[in-house]
């Protein structure tokens, strides 16, 4: 039989630079979470189906993969991390005393069209901040996510921030129904203008529309802030933004700052606050997070929560590729001199030079030759010495 | 727009490019490099930080979602049937037409507890379409003339786009529902639309001037 060369569709294997590309990502990030006193937790790669459906996760069934456990359960593999990290905070960490800084660094899996040219498997870098209750712990894991962006060597990036109360506010004051409010949040999460605003012809004349009108385009820089005032008067997400701004302004993260105040995504575990991260050569977020307040509960224990991921892989490919060091001498040892062979490679800058398996000089001076190596280090009981090829 | 100043645009080739080019020219922007394409795919425009790219109405949706090109044009029948994620910012009001349920004349579609089979070149529009009825179906995807496959017998009705329903006559079929009405949209890729937010929306704010002067 001939044997299966190839890698199921959405899966792939990476050699050399892609891997140390993705390596330096996750060390950067990972270097960072240390830092700001994250803990590293690692959970299964399959986990039961039941526990993403009762996190009330927005990953849809068709896109989990599924696989079958020894005693018939379904199971999936791991489409999300943030659900696992709360089941674990509200479990094994249950008598930890709150907050509690998690961070994981794993692969998600997710089922995709075929066709279509997205990874099924996504290398995760996150931070989870586990009973994180109040603006302050908005304002460090939005600093941190600025910050791990940074620290992956972004140059134009920002983190845009959004926040479904003002729509909500909006959205009773008009007085819709619920299928209709429905309606709407999904024209103004899909910017679509022009169905958004036939939607909102009916009620022509209230202020609320005019404000539901315009919130697919509040987004950019701080100024969306004092353009939603305008339109809505004061709201308490509006004022709970504008205070998160000044604080990080002034500690200088204001230029990476953005406000999309129709980020209003669907019923999902996200409670509050939500942001996005958008890096200069990436077609879609690379970082997106949170507050997502009751899914540590779902588990059993109530604590409010935030937190964010970074997609490893598109963060990588928008950054300058690695340099691989090059081999540059291969060292021939006599019997006796292994010793002296290995500390003569250690001694090197890593990948410059390594140890010959041939008996005899000269096939490891073919060897060097095959390998474009100009030079051999020659070990024996009289010492070292080079020999160029 | 990967580093460079320039938006690109994928646009959908044959009708739909006709009338882009007619927007775009009633807009101020040289098209001269896109009306003679030749065989070039790809055009920049004269006086507008604009690429134009000619694709097939699929592929413009492709292109806008892994984000290669920042904005496209294509119709509402392959946004339905394709799906993705973009903002669809704008329905520029051309190639208006709608996405219809026809069967041959005189068949009661709906009357009989036997599950009808539907053919269509749009699957996954006619499944949803019938799903949000509640109403089981067995769907076939035909790739060519639609009209065919009730005539042959393969099929109990077709869902296709509609337009004049000359078609539709011709072969003793005709339409007893709309699907879905048709039109060609704007789309524009999520992170493009944050990250040169300034650029687009003057592009978007050129459209819909002369859209709303044109009164469509």
């Amino acid at each position: 039989m001939k044997a299966i060369i190839n890698t199921p569709e959405g899966t792939r294997d990476r050699l050399f630079a892609e891997c140390a590309e993705r390596r330096q990502v996750q060390e950067r990030l990972i270097r960072l979470f240390r830092r700001r006193g994250y803990q590293e937790v690692s959970t299964p790669d399959t986990e039961f189906y039941d526990v993403f459906v009762q996190s009330g996760s927005a990953i849809p069934q068709e896109r989990m993969l599924k696989v079958a456990d020894p005693s018939g359960r379904i199971c999936v593999m791991r489409p999300d991390c943030t659900t696992p990290v709360a089941r674990v905070a509200a479990t094994k960490l249950r008598s930890v005393p709150l907050p509690q800084r998690l961070y994981y660094d794993q692969t998600v899996y997710r089922a995709s069209p075929a066709h279509n040219g997205t990874s099924r498997e996504i290398p995760q870098c996150g931070a989870e901040f586990i009973g994180a209750r109040g603006m302050k712990a908005d304002m460090e894991i939005i600093a941190t996510a600025v910050d791990a962006l940074r620290s992956c060597g972004a140059v134009r990036f920002h983190v845009e921030i959004g926040h479904a109360g003002f729509f909500r506010a909006l959205a009773a004051r008009l007085g819709a129904g619920e299928e209709q409010i429905e309606e709407m949040r999904a024209l103004i999460e899909g910017k679509n203008f022009a169905a958004l605003n036939a939607a909102l012809a009916p009620y022509d004349g209230d202020p609320a529309a005019v404000g539901l009108r315009q919130l697919s385009r509040l987004f950019g820089g701080v100024e969306v802030l004092d353009e939603a005032e305008a339109l809505a008067g004061r709201t308490e997400a509006i004022d709970g933004l504008r205070t998160l701004w000044e604080e990080l302004n002034a500690a200088g993260y204001g230029p990476y700052l953005r406000f999309d105040l129709g980020m209003v995504h669907q019923m999902e575990y996200y409670t509050g606050l939500v942001f996005r991260g958008y890096m200069e050569g990436a077609g879609e977020a690379v970082l997106s997070g949170g507050r997502y307040d009751r899914l540590v509960g779902v588990f059993g224990r109530d604590a409010q929560a935030t937190g964010f991921m970074v997609d490893v892989d598109a963060v990588a490919r928008t950054l300058p590729p690695a340099t691989l060091p090059r081999l540059r001498c291969v060292v021939h040892f006599e019997p006796g001199c292994l010793g002296q062979a290995i500390e003569a490679v250690d001694s090197r800058p890593a990948g410059t030079c390594e140890l010959s398996p041939c008996r005899t000089l000269e096939s490891t001076l073919n060897l060097a030759r095959d390998k474009g190596v100009h030079t051999v280090l020659i070990c024996d009981r009289d010492g070292e010495r080079e020999v160029e090829v | 727009m990967n580093g460079t100043e320039r938006m690109r645009i994928a646009i959908t080739k044959g009708r739909l490019l006709d009338q882009s080019i007619a927007l775009f020219k009633r807009m101020g922007l040289d098209c001269g490099p896109v009306e003679d394409p030749g065989r070039r795919l790809i055009h920049a425009l004269p006086n507008y930080p604009l690429d134009a790219v000619l694709a097939k109405a699929p592929d413009v949706i492709t292109y806008v979602e892994h984000g290669v090109c920042d904005l496209g044009i294509v119709g509402k029948d392959t946004i339905l049937e394709k799906g993705g994620a973009f903002y669809e910012v704008l329905d520029l009001g051309f190639g208006r037409c709608r996405f219809a349920l026809a069967v041959k004349e005189g068949v009661d579609f709906f009357g009989t507890y036997r599950t009808r089979r539907v053919a269509s070149k749009y699957p996954d529009v006619t499944h949803e379409f019938f799903a949000r009825k509640g109403m089981d179906v067995e769907v076939v995807k035909i790739e060519g003339s639609v009209e065919l496959a009730p005539i042959l017998g393969l099929a109990d009705a077709i869902v296709d786009i509609v337009e004049t329903g000359a078609t539709l006559r011709a072969n003793g079929l005709i339409p007893i529902e709309t699907v879905a009405e048709v039109s060609a949209r704007l789309i524009v890729n999520t992170a493009s639309m944050k990250l040169y937010k300034n650029q687009i929306t003057d592009f978007l704010s050129r459209c819909e001037t002369e859209l709303g002067r044109s009164g469509v």
